[in-house]
């Protein structure tokens, strides 16, 4: 969809505001403008009254009163006008607010690690603005100069055509200089806001980093770098002023040249009583009139310049196409869960990333339903890459990834991760209480409390320390808790789900070794009969699993029991001895 | 979050004492303004001048109605438009010089103010990040400075010169009929009275607005972040919805806003044309008495349109400048915030490290008394001694490392480093005298050199590769066709954990600090890469002071002290071999530790 038919879809969506908001402004328009008539009449009234030495003042005191009842009028109608305009405004943004934000949480792990976290925030906080600005007071403008001139103009001629036709001369001049002005404001409005996008990212990188920078005292580095973003960034902004700045000034020249050219040659016509007094003044009054909406339209269509390359920035986001998606037609489902879920397979699959690294070539791999398996292996071997496919957090680029059966690209992504309790690497908590975090794993039916989480998770001893125990709100990503303890939090999160398959991905990393073998201890239980992958560096999680499967350079080097690894005399047996020696020495 | 919605509840009818703090804080911005006020008092110089040109036109007018029209003289009407164009073209080119002028300096004003808040945020202490998002932080560095930006751009100056336009209509009206004048300006304090009590609206409106933004902004940030794990627990729906429930809050508010702003609006512009009808009723009977000619009424009319525009706008103005005040207000709320470890006054440098730490009776607690994260804890770390913390998760391991790069301060007992009480030392002397390894190994966008050198100068190419072949990041850096000009994306995401943790092991190393300290560095790593690092740090520091925070026992059991702590308390301390002798708690670790995991798994 072309960008334009994407603005009028937004603007088709409030119409009745601006249907609403632009009868308003009719009525303003045509009550504000009735008020120059009632100026000519009396200034008329009092030439003629100088002329005939006799004068009708209560003709001009009801023409006063007029005047005052056509403001009262219009004064309604204006604020009726404004509020529905600019609330459609308001709202066209509340509604591409949440656009934005439904089409993030379908976008997938891939975009958002090509993405800056302040980049992305700044497009839906400063670009939505100006397209809001562009909808509300753009909008407002443009229909009001709209009727504006159609109503004067109507006015105009009925005074006095010729007079019309010269004082409109320099407006034509408008249109094709202020082209001028369009192209230069759009793309250096661009170039603002991407530098302004730079600067949130870099403060944003900034504020998470707060510990190392602090560790390594780099504050002068990063005053430095921030310092020569903003210098770019006023650089680019005086840019755009260059442009913009001269564009209200010429505007007002316009405006300026209609009055010089009525004072002119409308001067001359009076003198010559082609036209009365009365006429010369309300027509110039018209000419200021018109001067306004001009000066206005000016402003919009920078606006409109700001607000459209606001608007192609969205699309970033936007038009952006996850790549792990519900199928297109005919989504099949997972298989009802029973004493024997959570077989998966791997067929001959292959991920390659975007920048072109092969994490797997080729996998081979059936986990037998109920089992725990450990998937071990050197860093960078494809481990972590492995469990991203079973949660669908990636398609793989080759092959097929089958749960209980089912080629998991036929299965909505949605359905897939419902069945599935994960772990992550990195834990990540939510601004919410304890209790809260590990209710984002519920399920209905699975028939376990948050205590239960709490308890398999080893939480319990944190939960009592912490002041308001499960309702203790965590700060942004948890940062009041140990690394320990958010890790525990987000193994109750996954354990609360009962899940078909659960993965811990390199998730005991930071719990000290009592408590790993508590945790492990509780989650065989929960377990039982259901399908769990740890990836692990640590051996000692190593007794209760089934089977270990090593994966290295993106393929299944080995896989079996400890022992017959071992005896192997392999990888695994290989990193093993380096544990083993390294604990012995 | 409790001193914005604090604010927002406060009786509006404390308007003087708003007014002060509106002085206050303009105060305060004068600082960032005085740099460049040459080219401000620019700015007002052409204000002025520009007005007076623009308030020629209905002068012009009057005098052509009054000499031309009425007595039908064409003769001079030429010298008349001629001198209507001459205002016209001056004006075009003052007002473009003062809208650029004016950029000019405020947008390096701004520069300097966000600079300013953005350096502020550096030196605050790092617990103050626990309290506060960074997206409300986010909020004020962009949001904040923007709305100034457009206060002072487009709103504060103009204000300045349309006063100034105001208050000469005043004088050219009383001057050309003084009656009239009056009663044109009978309507002044009508609009001064329904002014000021939208103003009050108005402001109430826009303090609540910027709240709900900045509400909106830290849930977007944090909902980002996080998205992984709202798509893993497909948690999409619920997360939309309370993000819906922030964005109608936000708009709610806006609505309410608008509403204010339109009514004052319409009602200044309605005073406007009134004004005009009370010159048509009062001033024809001026004009039949002979003491007010038909030209002068025009002029009238004309100069009540001037000014009333000013007017109009001012209001709309005082909204800019309302939001920006807001804005201001909350910017220097930050940069007042003395949430800062900052040097004494006569802070000693360090040089070197050359004795020993110690912590003697420390008591520390994050929150208040009753929780205490450590307990009455001495110890000593002599230099070249390799000292290991551990304990259970929470016993206090990780916040010693706080403590001892001054990440926060302690309420009680002493640290001393070579007997001096840190509080006494350069704060950027103590830490660069550490080198720490984090437990999640934060990297920032840029080049894989720049995370490992950190600060331009002062790693040279061959420490950097010394550093980076010693902990085995050399084989990593192989693989990338850029070398060490690798990019690295924002925190790292382009990198796996373990080779993140590498890249921080290498950054550490190749400070050559005098006191390495490692916190649950190794957790990460896989066995081969783990025990490849542990050979190369240890070789390398072999005489090199560390403090080793880990859950592996056996990477710490080397060490020339082991502290064993328990509820922030210390349990036990001593030697390996000491400790295991003591058959304490340490005892225990390791036993549990060393069992065989498959032998345990067979019994079971």
């Amino acid at each position: 969809m072309s960008r334009n038919r994407q603005l009028l879809r937004y603007f088709v969506k409030s119409w009745p505001s601006f249907a609403a908001g632009g009868v308003a402004l009719l009525a303003t328009n045509l009550l504000a403008l009735s008020i120059p008539r009632q100026i000519g009449a009396a200034v008329q009234h009092l030439r003629d009254a100088a002329d005939t030495a006799s004068i009708d003042v209560s003709a001009v005191e009801s023409l006063a009163w007029t005047i005052a009842a056509l403001a009262l009028g219009a004064a309604v109608a204006r604020v009726v006008s404004r509020v529905f305009i600019f609330n459609a405004g308001r709202q066209t943004e509340y509604r591409l607010r949440n656009e934005l934000f439904a089409h993030l949480t379908r976008l997938d792990r891939a975009f958002f690690e090509r993405s800056a976290t302040g980049d992305l925030t700044s497009r839906v906080v400063n670009d939505v603005t100006f397209v809001r600005l562009m909808f509300g007071f753009g909008v407002l403008h443009v229909v009001n100069t709209a009727i504006a001139y159609v109503v004067v103009l109507s006015l105009m001629l009925s005074v006095s055509p010729k007079l019309t036709l010269y004082s409109l001369l320099p407006y034509p001049i408008i249109f094709f200089t202020v082209r001028l002005f369009t192209k230069a404001v759009y793309t250096r409005t661009q170039a603002v806001q991407a530098q302004l996008s730079a600067i949130s990212a870099r403060a944003q990188e900034n504020l998470s980093g707060a510990m190392v920078v602090r560790a390594f005292a780099i504050q002068d580095r990063e005053n430095d770098a921030f310092r020569a973003l903003s210098d770019e960034y006023v650089e680019r902004n005086l840019a755009l002023a260059r442009v913009r700045g001269a564009l209200m000034p010429y505007m007002g020249v316009i405006g300026g040249l209609g009055m010089l050219i009525v004072l002119w040659l409308g001067g001359l016509e009076t003198i010559r009583e082609g036209i009365t007094l009365g006429e010369y003044i309300e027509f110039s009054a018209y000419i200021v009139t018109l001067a306004w909406p001009t000066m206005a339209m000016g402003w919009v269509l920078s606006m409109w310049h700001r607000g459209t390359a606001a608007f192609d920035r969205l699309g970033v986001i936007l038009d952006a196409k996850p790549s792990v998606a519900p199928p297109a037609t005919g989504a099949l489902h997972l298989p009802a869960i029973s004493a024997t879920s959570g077989e998966i397979q791997f067929e001959g699959v292959s991920l390659t990333y975007e920048d072109g690294t092969e994490a797997l070539r080729g996998v081979d791999l059936t986990i037998a339903a109920g089992t725990t398996v450990a998937i071990v292996g050197r860093t960078g071997g494809g481990k972590t890459s492995l469990v991203h496919l079973v949660a669908r957090m990636r398609d793989p680029t080759a092959g097929r990834v089958l749960l209980d059966g089912v080629d998991l690209r036929d299965v909505d992504p949605v359905e897939v991760r419902g069945e599935i309790g994960y772990v992550p690497q990195d834990p990540f908590l939510f601004s919410m209480t304890v209790e809260d975090n590990i209710r984002l794993g519920e399920r209905p039916g699975s028939g376990l409390t948050v205590d239960d989480a709490v308890r398999i998770a080893g939480l319990s001893d944190d939960v009592e320390i912490l002041s308001n125990g499960l309702q203790t709100l965590v700060g942004e990503r948890g940062v009041t808790l140990s690394g320990g303890q958010k890790q525990r939090v987000t193994i109750a999160r996954a354990v609360m789900r009962a899940p078909r398959v659960l993965v811990l991905d390199d998730a005991l990393a930071s719990v000290d070794t009592r408590t790993e073998r508590r945790i492990l201890d509780e989650l065989a239980a929960v377990m039982k009969g259901r399908t769990s992958l740890v990836v692990t560096h640590r051996f000692s999680a190593l007794e209760l699993v089934d089977e270990i499967v090593v994966v290295d350079e993106g393929r299944v080097a080995e896989r079996g029991s400890h022992e017959a690894l071992l005896a192997l005399g392999g990888i695994y047996a290989g990193l093993h001895r380096r544990q083993q020696m390294e604990e012995e020495a | 979050m409790s001193a914005e919605t604090s604010t927002d509840h406060r009786d509006e009818a404390e308007v003087s004492a708003e007014q002060a703090r509106d002085g206050r804080i303009a105060v305060r911005l004068w600082a960032f303004i005085r740099p460049y006020r040459v080219l401000f008092a620019l700015c007002m110089l052409l204000l002025p001048v520009a007005s007076a040109l623009s308030l020629l036109q209905p002068h012009l007018i009057q005098l052509a109605i009054d000499n031309h029209f009425v007595p039908r003289k064409e003769e001079g009407l030429g010298l008349l438009v001629l001198a209507f164009a001459a205002t016209i073209l001056a004006e075009f080119f003052l007002r473009y010089a003062q809208i650029y002028l004016m950029e000019l300096a405020g947008q390096r004003a701004l520069r300097d103010l966000r600079c300013a808040v953005f350096a502020h945020i550096q030196r605050l202490r790092i617990a103050y990040f626990h309290r506060n998002p960074v997206g409300r932080l986010m909020t004020r560095l962009t949001s904040d400075v923007d709305s100034l930006q457009e206060a002072l751009s487009s709103g504060v100056v103009t204000i300045i010169g349309d006063l100034f336009t105001l208050a000469a209509i005043v004088v050219i009206l009383l001057a050309k009929n003084w009656r009239l004048a009056l009663v044109t300006f009978a309507v002044v304090p009508v609009l001064l009275g329904v002014s000021f009590v939208f103003r009050l609206l108005i402001r109430a409106a826009y303090r609540v607005l910027r709240t709900k933004i900045a509400r909106l902004n830290a849930d977007l940030q944090e909902a980002v972040t996080g998205m992984g794990v709202v798509q893993l627990f497909v948690h999409e729906e619920a997360s939309k919805a309370a993000y819906d429930e922030v964005n109608r809050d936000h708009r709610d508010a806006a609505y309410k806003s608008i509403r204010w702003d339109a009514v004052l609006y319409a009602i200044v512009e309605m005073i406007g044309s009134i004004a005009i009808a009370g010159i048509i009723w009062w001033g024809a009977g001026e004009a039949v008495a002979g003491y007010a000619t038909l030209g002068v009424l025009v002029a009238f009319v004309e100069y009540v349109q001037k000014f009333f525009i000013p007017i109009r706008d001012l209001s709309q103005k005082y909204a800019v400048v309302q939001s920006a005040m807001a804005s201001a207000e909350r910017l220097f709320e930050l940069l007042d915030s003395t949430e800062i470890i900052e040097d004494a006054p006569d802070a000693r440098p360090l040089d070197g490290f050359e004795d020993r730490i110690e912590f003697r009776n420390v008591w520390f607690t994050y929150t208040d008394e009753d929780n205490w994260v450590l307990r009455d804890v001495s110890f000593t770390i002599d230099k070249g001694e390799r000292v290991a913390f551990c304990g259970h998760t929470g016993a206090g391991k990780t916040t010693i490392i706080g403590l001892l790069t001054r990440m926060y301060d302690i309420q009680r007992g002493q640290i001393l480093v070579d007997g001096v009480d840190i509080r006494e030392l350069r704060l950027r002397d103590l830490r660069r005298r550490f080198s720490v390894v984090l437990q999640d190994g934060f990297l920032f966008a840029g080049s894989l050199r720049d995370n490992i050198a950190m600060r331009a100068g002062e790693v040279d190419e061959a420490r950097l590769r010394e550093a980076s072949a010693v902990v085995h990041l050399d084989r990593l850096i192989e693989r990338y066709p850029q070398g060490f000009e690798h990019p690295v994306r924002e925190r790292g995401v382009n990198l796996s954990s373990g080779e993140r943790q590498l890249v921080t092991f290498a950054r550490a190393l190749a400070h050559r600090p005098d006191v390495l300290i490692l916190d649950e560095a190794t957790a990460n790593v896989d066995t081969e890469t783990e025990a490849l690092v542990q050979a190369a740090v240890e070789a390398l520091l072999q005489h090199q002071t560390s403090v080793v925070i880990a859950h592996r026992l056996s990477t710490i059991e080397k060490v020339d002290k082991i502290v064993v702590l328990h509820h922030g308390e210390v349990a036990e301390s001593g030697s390996h071999a000491e400790l295991l002798a003591l058959g304490g708690l340490y005892a225990r670790l390791v036993e549990l530790q060393y069992t065989d995991p498959t032998r345990r798994g067979a019994d079971a």
